[in-house]
C-alpha cells in the first residue's frame, strides 16, 4: 500500500498497490524520468498501476513476490515494453 | 402453447427470412440503402418481439447485430463480407432457437451462453470496424499463440477483454478480474490507442486491452467475463470434437426401438426369421428418419437376432457411437428439411371456402330429409331419384371443395429458392470458386408438398453443378468466359405442370468420359453404351451406381449420385431432363405436376388384395390367352402390337400368394414407365377413382415400391404402387 522514492533513486512499489497509488506513482515517474520501478515487494497491482507502468515504459526491477505478478503480469509488461510502440488494436 | 408465442414464432420466422434475403442482397450490392434499412428494421423488430416474449438471450444477440447495422447505416463502418457472415450466423441461431421454442413454447435453456458468443463476435467485428487503421483483427491472437506453444495441447481458449474506460470509477479492477480468470496461462497487455505522452495520461481512465490464453472452455470464460464489460472476444482454439451435443432421441422413436428389442427377445421359434427381419427394418427406418445414417447402416448390417438386439441396445443406450459431425456442419444444418408450418392465405380463397361449406350444409339437411322419407316408407323409386340428384350435387361440391383447398395449399417457389442464395455462397466459398446465383420465376406457385420436397433434389443438382460443372476462375478465363460463373434457378408454369430449371454456364458434361466411366462401372453393357446418342449417354449420370466425381468432395459425392435426384423427382410424379452443351454448361429441367394431391387410380386385385395403379401410367388393359405369354430367359414376355412386353405377375412381385388357380385367360394391365412398357398380370380389374394420395411420411417414407396410401369407400386402406420401382 505504498509508493515512494528510495534514497538511491528507485521508485518502490510495496504491498498491495491499489487505485489510490496510481496518481502518486504517475507523479513520481513524471518527476523522475528514467527512474526504475522496483516492485519486488509488491503483492498486488491495480490495472491503473499496470497502465502507468506501460505508459512510462519505466525499467522494472523484479520479480515481485506474488506468483501471479511475477509469472504472468511481469512477462506481459516486458513484452509490451519490448514492442516499443503500441500496436493498433 | 399460448397465442402470444405462436404469433411470435410466426412473425419471427418471417422476419428472419426477410433479414436473410436483405443481407444476401446487400452482399451483392453493398450500397443498396433500402436493403440495409430493411435488414436493420427486421433485426430491430425481431429484437423487440423477443423482448415481448421474455426471451432475453435472443434480444441480446439481436441487439448486438442491430448495433453493428446501425453503425453501418450511420456511415461509421463499412459493410463487409465478414459482417454479413456474422449477421447471417446470428439469424441461423435465431432460427434454431425458434425451432426449439416451437416444441414447448419455452425459450431454450442454453441460449444465454450462445448469445454471449454472438455478442462477443459482434464486439470483435465492431473493434475491427473502428476508425483506427490497420484492422489486424487476429494480430493479438497470433502473438498469444506464439506463447501458447509452451502449453501446447492444454490451451483451449483465447480471450480478449476491453474493459470500459470508466471501470476504475465503478470500483472495478480489470487486473484482479483477469487474475481470477479460470485456467489462465498467458497474459498479454495492450493499450487502446497510445498511452504516451505520460503528461497527458489520465490515470483514472482505463485504456487497457487485455488478452489471455486459458485452459478453460470458451463458454466458461464468456460466462466469467460477462459481468465485467461488453467488449469480450472469446475464441476457441481447439476443433469442437463433440458434435452438436444433442443425443436426445424422440420418445416415439425410443419406444419403437424398445418394442423391437422386445420382439427380438421373444423365444418362440415360429416365424422367427420374419420377426427379426421386420424388427431390423423398423429399427433402420427409425434411424433413417432421425438422419442417423451411421446407426441405420449398423442395423442394416446386423446378421442375426442377437447381433441386431445388441446393435439397437447399444445405440439407444447412449449417443456415444454417433458419427462425428461432418466438417461442413453449417451447410448440412441448413440442408435439413424445412417445412412451412404456417400458410398465409388470401382472404378471397377463405371466403370461397365458407360459401362452399354453406352449400354443403344445405345438402346435409336435404340428405337428412331424404333419410326421414326413407324411414317413413316413401316410394323407393322417387327416393332413389332424390338420392341420385343429391349425390350428383355432392360430387360437384366435393370437386369444388378439393379445387379450393388445393388452391390454398400452393406455395411460391421462392420458399425453396431463397434458401439457395445462402447455400451457394457457402458452397462456392468452400470450393474456392466464384459463383453467382440468379433466381427467376420465384413467384411460380406449386403445391406445398411439391415445393417442400423440391429442396433436396435441387440441392443435389446445384451441388453437382458447383462441383463438377463450374470451372475454377483461371480455367474460365482461359476459355473466354467471365471468371464468375452463373448458376440459374428458374421456375415456370406450363399448363398443369411446373418446370424448374437448374442451369450452369460451366464446362458441360464430357460425354466421352461419361461413356467410359459408365462402361467401367457396369452401369450398362458396353455395346448399349456405344449405341447411345450423346444425349442418351449424358443422361447416364442419372443411372444408379454412376458418379463421375473422381474425388469425393464434401458437398456432393458420398456415394449418392444423381440417381437419387431422379428417384425423388419421380416420387413426386415428375421427370428430369438434361440438356448438355459441352463447354457451355448444363441445364437440368425438372417437370412436376402442379399438385400431387389428386391422383386418378385404377384399382386392381392381385393375390386377394386390392392395389391402386396410377392411371397416368396405364396404357391399356388386355385379356389374353395364357399361352400367348412366353418364357423369355428368366422372365416372361408377350408380343403386343409387334412389341415385346415383359410380363410381371403382380401377386408374385409383391410377395403375395396366388389366391385362385390360374385361369385360361390372363388379365394384363399394360403400363408405361419412362418410355418402357411393362405388363402386370392381375386377378381382376376394379373401378377407377380419384383420390387424395397421401405420400408416405415419417417411418414409412422409405418403403420401396409404394407411392402412397388412400382410403376406399368401404374404409379399407388402398396401397398405391410405385410402378417405376416395381418394374426396375
Amino acid at each position: 500500500m505504498s509508493v515512494h522514492l528510495t534514497e538511491d533513486g528507485r521508485i518502490a512499489l510495496e504491498g498491495d498497490s491499489g487505485l489510490d497509488d496510481a496518481e502518486p506513482l504517475l507523479l513520481l515517474i513524471s518527476a523522475n524520468s528514467g527512474a526504475s520501478v522496483d516492485w519486488r515487494d509488491c503483492t498486488g497491482a491495480h490495472a491503473a498501476i499496470l497502465q502507468i507502468l506501460m505508459a512510462s515504459r519505466a525499467p522494472l526491477i523484479g520479480p515481485p513476490q506474488n506468483v501471479y505478478l511475477s509469472d504472468v503480469v511481469e512477462p506481459a509488461l516486458r513484452r509490451y515494453n519490448e514492442r516499443g510502440f503500441p500496436r493498433a488494436v | 402453447m399460448n397465442e402470444f408465442i405462436e404469433q411470435f414464432l410466426l412473425e419471427a420466422r418471417e422476419l428472419t427470412e426477410q433479414a436473410t434475403s436483405d443481407l444476401l442482397a446487400l452482399e451483392d450490392s453493398p450500397t443498396d440503402k433500402e436493403r440495409l434499412d430493411s435488414a436493420f428494421r427486421a433485426f430491430h423488430t425481431l429484437k423487440g418481439s423477443a423482448g415481448i416474449v421474455d426471451f432475453a438471450a435472443m434480444a441480446r444477440a439481436l441487439h448486438a447485430a442491430e448495433d453493428v447495422l446501425a453503425r453501418v447505416r450511420a456511415g461509421k463502418a463499412p459493410i463487409t463480407t465478414a459482417l454479413i457472415g456474422e449477421a447471417l450466423g446470428c439469424l441461423d441461431q435465431v432460427a434454431q432457437w425458434l425451432d426449439q421454442m416451437q416444441v414447448d413454447g419455452e425459450p431454450p435453456a442454453k441460449a444465454e451462453a450462445v448469445a454471449d458468443s454472438i455478442v462477443a463476435r459482434f464486439a470483435a467485428s465492431a473493434a475491427h470496424d473502428a476508425p483506427t487503421p490497420l484492422p489486424t483483427e487476429t494480430a493479438w491472437l497470433d502473438d498469444l499463440l506464439v506463447r501458447a506453444e509452451a502449453f501446447s495441447g492444454k490451451v483451449r481458449t483465447a480471450v480478449r477483454y476491453t474493459p470500459a474506460s470508466d471501470c476504475f470509477f465503478r470500483g472495478e479492477d480489470p487486473a484482479a478480474v483477469i487474475s481470477a480468470l479460470p485456467g489462465l496461462v498467458v497474459l498479454d497487455l495492450e493499450s487502446n490507442g497510445p498511452l504516451e505522452p505520460l503528461g497527458s495520461l489520465d490515470p483514472f481512465a482505463c485504456r487497457l486491452v487485455i488478452s489471455a490464453l486459458s485452459t478453460a472452455p470458451g463458454e466458461e470464460l464468456a460466462q466469467f467475463l460477462r459481468p465485467h464489460g461488453d467488449e469480450i472476444v472469446v475464441r476457441s482454439l481447439i476443433e469442437q470434437a463433440d458434435g452438436d451435443g444433442d443425443g436426445a432421441m424422440p420418445a416415439t422413436a425410443r419406444t419403437l426401438l424398445e418394442a423391437q428389442l422386445g420382439l427380438l427377445a421373444e423365444s418362440e421359434e415360429d416365424g422367427r426369421p420374419g420377426r427379426v427381419a421386420a424388427a431390423g427394418r423398423v429399427a433402420a427406418n427409425v434411424f433413417h428418419h432421425l438422419r442417423r445414417t451411421a446407426d441405420a447402416e449398423r442395423i442394416e448390417q446386423s446378421v442375426d437376432a442377437e447381433d441386431l438386439a445388441r446393435a439397437i441396445a447399444a445405440i439407444i443406450g447412449g449417443p456415444a457411437d454417433r458419427e462425428p459431425a461432418p466438417a461442413a456442419a453449417s451447410a448440412e444444418l441448413v440442408a435439413t428439411a424445412q417445412e412451412a408450418r404456417v400458410l398465409r392465405v388470401d382472404v378471397e380463397r377463405i371466403d370461397g371456402l365458407v360459401k362452399l361449406v354453406g352449400e354443403l350444409t344445405v345438402l346435409k339437411n336435404a340428405l337428412g330429409h331424404a333419410a326421414g322419407q326413407a324411414r317413413d316408407g316413401a316410394d323407393a323409386t322417387a327416393l332413389a331419384a332424390t338420392l341420385k340428384d343429391q349425390h350428383a350435387r355432392l360430387t360437384r361440391l366435393t370437386a369444388a371443395l378439393q379445387q379450393s383447398v388445393l388452391g390454398i395449399r400452393v406455395l411460391p417457389l421462392r420458399h425453396v429458392f431463397q434458401r439457395f442464395s445462402r447455400l451457394v455462397r457457402e458452397m462456392a466459398a468452400a470450393g474456392g470458386k466464384s459463383v453467382r446465383l440468379v433466381t427467376e420465376g420465384e413467384a411460380t406457385e406449386a403445391d406445398k408438398a411439391i415445393v417442400e420436397s423440391l429442396f433436396e433434389p435441387l440441392l443435389h443438382m446445384v451441388r453437382n453443378a458447383l462441383d463438377h460443372g463450374v470451372e475454377p476462375a483461371h480455367e474460365r478465363e482461359a476459355a473466354g468466359k467471365p471468371p464468375t460463373a452463373t448458376v440459374r434457378l428458374r421456375g415456370m408454369r406450363e399448363g398443369d405442370h411446373v418446370l424448374v430449371d437448374v442451369e450452369d454456364d460451366g464446362r458441360g458434361i464430357d460425354v466421352g468420359r461419361v461413356r467410359r466411366m459408365a462402361a467401367e462401372r457396369g452401369v450398362a453393357a458396353p455395346e448399349a453404351i456405344s449405341a447411345m446418342s450423346d444425349e442418351e449417354a449424358a443422361d447416364l449420370i442419372f443411372a444408379p451406381g454412376f458418379s463421375t466425381a473422381s474425388e469425393v468432395t464434401n458437398a456432393s459425392g458420398r456415394g449418392v449420385g444423381m440417381d437419387a435426384v431422379r428417384t425423388s423427382i419421380r416420387r413426386l410424379g415428375g421427370t428430369v431432363h438434361l440438356s448438355n452443351r459441352p463447354g457451355l454448361g448444363v441445364r437440368v429441367r425438372v417437370t412436376l405436376p402442379f399438385t400431387v394431391m389428386m391422383t386418378r387410380l385404377m384399382i386392381v386385385e392381385a393375390g386377394g388384395e386390392a392395389f391402386g395403379l396410377p392411371m397416368e401410367a396405364v396404357v391399356e388393359t388386355v385379356k389374353v390367352a395364357r399361352d400367348r405369354i412366353a418364357p423369355l430367359g428368366a422372365m416372361r414376355a408377350i408380343v403386343l402390337r409387334d412389341r415385346t412386353v415383359p410380363v410381371l405377375d403382380l401377386a408374385e412381385a409383391l410377395g403375395e400368394a396366388r389366391a385362385a388357380p390360374p385361369s385360361a385367360d390372363a388379365i394384363l394391365v399394360v403400363v408405361a414407365v419412362e418410355g418402357q412398357l411393362g405388363a402386370l398380370e392381375v386377378d381382376r380389374l376394379g373401378e377407377r377413382i380419384d383420390v387424395m394420395l397421401k405420400p408416405m411420411d415419417g417411418l414409412l417414407a422409405g418403403m420401396p415400391g409404394v407411392a402412397g396410401t388412400t382410403l376406399l369407400g368401404d374404409g379399407r386402406v388402398l396401397i398405391v404402387l410405385d410402378l417405376a420401382e416395381l418394374l426396375r
